[in-house]
């Protein structure tokens, strides 16, 4: 274990050979196929023996994997409306998120952060499985939706959907009228007449702080709408079907600051009802809107808890570095 | 801690944290020198102290200024956001500070010209004395970013209210045994309470270190009551 130990304090560095750091950078570029490479450069006979002693020492590392520290600190006693249970997530051999466990309360906004590549928008992504949409994605280990599992093979996908919905970063109005944008996911889901369809859309509208600026058009198509308006759009359209979870994967991130503010705005008002998951990359907004956040590093669930502790006051040095934006 | 990304950010909160030395350096300096010449009759001492004060208030307002951009500009949170509190607090409390200790320097010009008692004066200097350590060890417990010492500071404060009281009774004996006294031991009076309050701005500090190092803010209730005061001992002045 010490051996180990060396090999990842920096300033011990230069008391182990070369070969051994030349181990240690292979690794961690990946593969034992690169420590014998290592071995084979060096091409003296003295070294073959720090090179095997590396290749002991690799494998050392391998299986303490380096372990970063956590802080995951749950509030106790809250109902949870999704709980993620030692999740990972693999793009064909590649391995996106190890071992998530972290709660959604419900009604209460979780926000995720991170740097690009973090994994949170693939976390996002796997709690209404849209991964299903593509070959060679998969998931191990259970996500709880009201306490069973949505990861099962046996969980209805189209269902689930309808109870998870997600707004994306580009807003993706559908190519048809604002007034049918609303419709056609309802019309999918139920039998609804006439009457009580148009009172759905309304009430879609104004949830989404949108029916005062488009109630005169509805006839027009939703494409015609700014930036802003369209991105309220999508998430009328999602909550018109009455899901129990809201997804938002930076949904202001193409948006100007009105915009941003009404929806932030929205999201006050909609949690009410709703349990909403945020990724965002602006800290600020994280701060503002969510109650609970996440941050997550390489994969890895490095601290959870209140948004105004994480942002005054973290516990690990890494959530410091990256909200303060010392992240090098 | 490492070094932000933008290192404009850096360059601002380093700005900052020199000003709060600067006002530390004069604070405690006034201090000392309004004392002097308190205890030596020294007229020209304490105006100089007096002409010291502005440059406190320019780099108070200085402080403020900056810092107030800095949160406009760089969104600060966690420990950038208390460090920037943090400063904004510290210079309002050293400039109070600065502000008791001319009054004391304007009081010793007073009565520089009819020392009455003396002795009278030997207990503000151990208040003095007293004062004077919590300040420069807050000051280093702020510049160390060191808890434990600002904790310190914020218990050892009961020591100094302890002394006020003390001082406060031979006053008010001196007056009573002769009224010639009254105007003397008056000022007296005056400046052994504006040497406590030092002594409450010092625990201000310490409860701004301690907030900005921990992220948490001390309980309201200081324990009260005669304690040992630091044993690292640090000559003063």
């Amino acid at each position: 274990m010490t051996e180990v130990q060396i090999m990842t304090q920096d300033q011990e560095t230069t008391k182990v050979p070369e070969a051994l750091d030349a181990a240690a950078e292979a690794t961690a570029n990946g593969g034992d196929a690169a420590v014998d490479s290592g071995v084979a450069d060096s091409g003296e006979a003295k070294e073959n023996a720090a090179a095997t002693q590396a290749g002991a020492i690799v494998a050392n590392r391998d299986m303490a994997k380096d372990r970063p520290m956590t802080a995951v600190k749950r509030t106790p006693n809250l109902p949870e409306k999704v709980s993620v249970r030692n999740l990972s997530f693999f793009y064909g051999e590649s391995r996106a998120l190890s071992g998530i466990n972290l709660p959604l309360y419900t009604n209460k906004v979780t926000s995720f952060i991170g740097p690009s590549g973090c994994g949170k928008s693939t976390l996002l992504r796997v709690l209404n499985r849209m991964y299903d949409l593509y070959p060679k994605q998969r998931a191990e280990g259970e996500i709880l939706l009201d306490g069973e599992n949505i990861l099962s093979p046996d969980q209805d996908l189209n269902l689930l959907r309808a109870r998870v919905g997600m707004v994306f970063q580009k807003p993706t109005p559908f190519p048809m009228s604002i007034y049918d944008n609303i419709a056609f996911g309802i019309k999918l889901y139920e039998k609804v007449k006439r009457a009580e369809l148009d009172e759905r859309v309304e009430t879609a509208l104004k949830s989404a702080a949108l029916w005062g600026e488009v109630k005169d058009k509805l006839r027009a198509s939703g494409l015609s709408l700014s930036g802003g308006q369209q991105q309220r759009l999508c998430i009328a359209r999602t909550v018109a079907i009455h899901p129990e979870v809201i997804l938002l994967d930076e949904p202001c991130s193409a948006l100007d600051p009105i915009s941003t503010a009404k929806i932030e705005e929205l999201i006050d008002e909609l949690k009410e009802n709703y349990t909403i998951a945020i990724v965002t990359h602006n800290m600020q907004q994280a701060a503002r809107v969510s109650e609970y956040t996440a941050f997550m590093y390489l994969g890895e669930l490095l601290e959870f808890g209140v948004t105004t502790q994480m942002f005054t006051s973290p516990e690990l040095k890494q959530t410091q570095n990256y909200i303060t934006g010392r992240f090098g | 801690m490492s070094d932000h990304i933008v290192k404009a950010y850096d360059q601002e909160l380093e700005v900052l944290g020199q000003k709060i030395a600067e006002m530390g350096g004069i604070a405690e300096k006034m201090l000392s020198d309004a004392m002097d010449a308190l205890v030596d009759s020294d007229v020209k001492l304490a105006q100089a102290t007096i002409n010291s004060d502005p440059r406190l208030d320019v780099l108070q307002r200085e402080i403020e200024e900056q810092a107030i951009m800095t949160i406009a500009r760089r969104q600060p949170l966690a420990v950038d956001l208390r460090e920037i509190i943090a400063t904004i607090r510290i210079s309002n409390d050293l400039e109070r500070v600065g502000d008791l200790a001319k009054n004391i320097a304007k009081r010793a010009i007073k009565i520089a010209a009819d020392v009455r008692i003396p002795r009278a004066i030997i207990g503000l200097r151990s208040m003095h004395d007293s004062a004077a350590m919590l300040l420069k060890d807050v000051l280093d417990a702020y510049s160390q970013r060191d808890a434990e010492r600002a904790h310190g500071v914020w218990i050892y404060d009961a020591d100094l209210d302890a002394l006020e009281d003390s001082v406060f009774r031979d006053l008010l004996t001196f007056m009573m045994e002769d009224p010639r006294n009254i105007s003397f031991c008056a000022h007296l009076l005056f400046c052994s309470k504006n040497i406590e309050r030092i002594g409450d701005h010092a625990t201000n500090i310490a409860e701004t270190v301690i907030y900005l190092v921990t992220g948490e803010i001390p309980p309201i209730d200081r324990p009260k009551g005669r304690t040992m005061l630091s044993e690292t001992s640090t000559t003063v002045g």
